[in-house]
């Protein structure tokens, strides 16, 4: 009796070994919906972090999630795949956020000039080395979370 | 009546200086894939946010890509694209900076499709290569739209495949490049 318990716990085992093992490998990348930030920012105090010190920006930051705060400069639209960049209109440097596919209907309820929070996956910072662009700090699978007028 | 002529000559030359301004074309909406095509599995990834800066006087062409913002389907296959094979804590951006060698045969004011050669260095995971790759350039009110495909080893760029994962992953990944350049306001 006591060998049936011990084998039937061992194929147990090895059954939910396998279904997680099958689970990981199949899993797909996590919505941040319900994940909560690292870090809450400004757009504007963001860029000057990486500006000032990016290899100290980027060790803070590294697979970070952070919601920024900022005002909409404008949002580009490439094939139904959204880009909220964030900034001050007075500078070329901006927070370029990469809209999750999961959440492109909140778009088209903000516009150039609204403040708002979007929360985002930090991917790194474009240093701008030819002085024509301007420099980014570029975020990806980013969530509207809230707007004012 | 010379105070209008001087005026109207004034603009007119402004007009053709500002409408001839349009050398530099850029994205930072451009898309890279790559594919690796392994005997049991095929791993690909999408990147978004490509920037591209192309100068049509001299041809000289240039991208960037942080390698955090590739897209993969599976989370696990994304952790170790970053973690064991790219290494993108060290290596975060990757680059291509090179030369159109058929600029001059491409008329850029001109609607049309052209086939073109790009050659330049492109650097992975902190390794320079040079590269040669096939592409081709339409142009279409106003914008270019700049397109190529080429293979490159992972061997090449110090990116090794354990050999319990070699079926899995091939050395061989292809890459793609599609991205809708728009003028450059300087």
């Amino acid at each position: 009796m006591k060998k049936r318990i011990v084998i039937g716990v061992m194929v147990l085992l090895i059954l939910a070994a396998g279904i997680y093992a099958w689970s990981e490998f199949n899993r797909t990348v996590n919505s941040l919906a319900n994940i909560k930030a690292d870090y809450n920012t400004p757009a504007a105090a963001l860029i000057a972090e990486f500006e000032n010190d990016e290899a100290a920006a980027q060790k803070k930051y590294n697979d970070k999630i952070v919601t920024v705060i900022g005002m909409v400069k404008s949002i580009e639209d490439v094939d139904n795949s959204y880009t909220v960049v964030l900034g001050d209109t007075n500078s070329m440097s901006s927070v370029r956020c990469l809209i999750d596919s999961t959440a492109t209907a909140a778009v088209i309820g903000i516009s150039r000039g609204m403040e708002i929070n979007i929360k985002g996956a930090l991917t790194g910072f474009k240093k701008d080395e030819t002085g024509l662009l301007g420099s980014d700090v570029e975020l990806n699978r980013c969530i509207i979370e809230h707007s004012k007028q | 009546m010379n105070h209008k002529i001087s005026v109207l000559s004034g603009l007119l030359l402004l007009t053709v200086v500002t409408v001839q301004g349009q050398d530099k074309f850029f994205t930072k909406n451009g898309r890279i894939n790559f594919v690796s095509k392994g005997k049991i599995e095929t791993i690909q990834a999408n990147h978004k946010s490509v920037t591209c800066v192309l100068d049509t006087k001299t041809g000289n062409i240039q991208f960037a890509v942080l390698m955090k913002g590739f897209e993969f389907r599976k989370a696990l296959m994304q952790e170790h694209f970053n973690e064991n094979y790219v290494e993108s804590d060290k290596y975060p951006r990757s680059e291509f900076k090179g030369q159109v060698t058929s600029n001059n045969a491409i008329d850029y004011t001109k609607d049309g499709e052209y086939p073109v050669q790009v050659k330049g260095k492109l650097t992975i995971h902190g390794v320079s290569r040079d590269v040669e790759a096939e592409g081709k350039i339409m142009v279409k009110n106003g914008k270019l739209q700049a397109r190529s495909g080429f293979v490159i080893l992972l061997s090449d760029y110090n990116i090794s495949i354990p050999s319990m994962v070699k079926d899995n992953i091939s050395n061989n990944v292809t890459i793609t490049v599609d991205c809708l350049l728009e003028p450059l306001k300087t």
